[in-house]
């Protein structure tokens, strides 16, 4: 899986490509805990090109998620394809994870 | 669309996921089936050969799991087999989905994905395998 990671204002944006799961989800965990330790309170997911998510990735975007709440930061989701965002919804993610449509929405969020 | 069984071999390695992906969407082009279909048999084998790598051999050597695809008239029948400690994924506790983000813990989710994604799941242990059997409706899927 392919990982880029920008700075737009003062948000940290990860676009991910291919695909999370146990056996790349350890390195996208420390790309985020890594942002989060300089300070990054803000963050944008980018599913755009993203084909798979098992439940190792819905478990660093929780833990992401949660320690970002602690930091009194934000994250937001978007640009997912329907089977990718049916996995946040069978698992009940989408109650408590702001997924949006596009990059564009996420951005407006902050 | 072909009646024949297929099946391949993994070995006790997470990298090994990707063979999986590979096999899954070879069989899956060839008796037509849909990407989400194809998305959803992917997921469900792939959190069982996790839990299996993770939890599932207590020593350090190499271990070869199988995955079998059967396909019988508008069901596919999937199954995987390993030689480690007995494990009974299907009597494993549903999670608490109503939680709220502190709360929510990320134990079970992999088996509550599976009975939402696929029809049936069976577990065996037969001598010193454990056989998980998972059955998925493709008629609606199918040439998506």
């Amino acid at each position: 899986m392919e990982i880029i990671e920008e700075k737009q204002d003062m948000i940290s944006i990860f676009k991910l490509n291919g695909r999370l799961d146990s056996n790349t989800s350890q390195g996208f965990e420390k790309k985020i805990f890594d942002a989060i330790s300089v300070g990054s309170k803000n963050m944008i997911i980018d599913f755009n090109e993203l084909d798979y998510i098992s439940s190792a990735g819905l478990r660093v975007i929780l833990k992401a998620t949660k320690a970002l709440n602690r930091e009194e930061g934000k994250i937001m989701l978007c640009s997912m394809q329907d089977y990718v965002k049916e996995v946040f919804e069978i698992a009940g993610f989408d109650s408590f994870l702001p997924i949006v449509a596009t990059m564009d929405d996420a951005l407006k969020a902050f | 669309m072909p009646k024949k069984k297929y099946s391949f071999k993994l070995k006790s390695n997470l990298s090994e996921l990707d063979k999986l992906c590979e096999q899954l969407e070879k069989f899956g082009q060839v008796l037509g089936l849909s990407k989400k279909c194809i998305f959803e048999i992917n997921l469900a084998l792939d959190e069982l050969f996790t839990n299996i790598i993770s939890y599932g051999f207590a020593d350090d050597d190499e271990h070869v799991i199988e995955v079998t695809l059967t396909p019988q008239n508008e069901t596919l029948c999937l199954c995987i087999e390993d030689d480690g400690v007995p494990f009974n994924p299907v009597a494993a506790k549903e999670p608490d989905l109503e939680c709220t983000v502190e709360d929510c813990k990320i134990g079970g989710l992999g088996i509550h994905l599976i009975r939402n994604l696929m029809d049936e799941i069976c577990y065996e242990r037969c001598g010193d395998k454990n056989v998980l059997t998972l059955k998925k409706n493709i008629s609606a899927t199918e040439k998506g």
